[in-house]
């Protein structure tokens, strides 16, 4: 998401009821290689339903609209 | 959990899209880097003192919202201001991030950060441009980190 920090990201989704991992993930190496700050990372599993996944997208529109 | 509104004020988001005094300062006399390592924030402050008085300040760097809105505000309020007088204003941004009391009357625009208090894991986007201004002010050419 252009323009949106990753922890802005986070506390946005937090609000919606979704976890999801903001930062550098332990992986500062890596972030440095690639010249990235900070990512958002939704860690799906098996045991995720549907129902979830469209309140992530849902909160990710949220996010577009709230700092548009 | 408290609204989204109370934490992205309006005076915060128009400050985190466009920052106030970003940029290069020609002919700093101070000058200092911060960095958020949980964020992966980088900051850097320059400062063009002269007669005991900020009277040039910038700043360079990415960050989170609160982190651009916090440096670009702070810029507009310490300009004009002695290093004595930032570690005054700084006490008071402080107490109001993290002192669950009504904040003090003269933090003039700084107050739109009250609702920070709510979110314990933002306090550091706040003030990393002020403890990077502290170590420029202090000049002794050290990186400063938040953890």
């Amino acid at each position: 998401m252009d323009n949106v920090h990753p922890h802005d990201v986070g506390t946005v989704l937090d609000q919606e009821g979704v976890a999801v991992r903001t930062g550098h993930h332990c992986a500062q190496p890596v972030m440095d290689r690639f010249e990235i700050a900070a990512t958002t990372r939704a860690s799906l599993a098996f045991y995720n339903t549907r129902r979830e996944v469209d309140t992530l997208i849902a909160g990710i529109r949220k996010v577009q609209e709230f700092f548009s | 959990m408290s609204d989204l509104n109370d934490l992205y004020q309006e005076t915060i988001i128009d400050h985190s899209r466009r920052p106030r005094n970003k940029g290069v300062i020609e002919q700093a006399t101070h000058s200092a880097d911060g960095h958020n390592p949980l964020c992966g924030d980088r900051v850097r402050v320059q400062l063009k003192i002269e007669n005991g008085c900020i009277m040039g300040i910038g700043f360079q760097g990415t960050g989170c919202a609160i982190s651009t809105a916090s440096a670009s505000l702070m810029t507009e309020t310490i300009k004009g201001k002695t290093p004595k007088e930032v570690e005054t204003a700084f006490g008071k941004f402080h107490d109001l991030l993290t002192e669950d009391q009504p904040p003090a009357p003269d933090l003039g625009k700084l107050a739109v950060f009250s609702g920070v208090r709510e979110y314990p894991m933002r306090v550091k986007c706040a003030t990393l441009a002020w403890h990077t201004l502290r170590a420029a002010l202090r000049g002794d050419g050290k990186a400063v980190s938040t953890e």
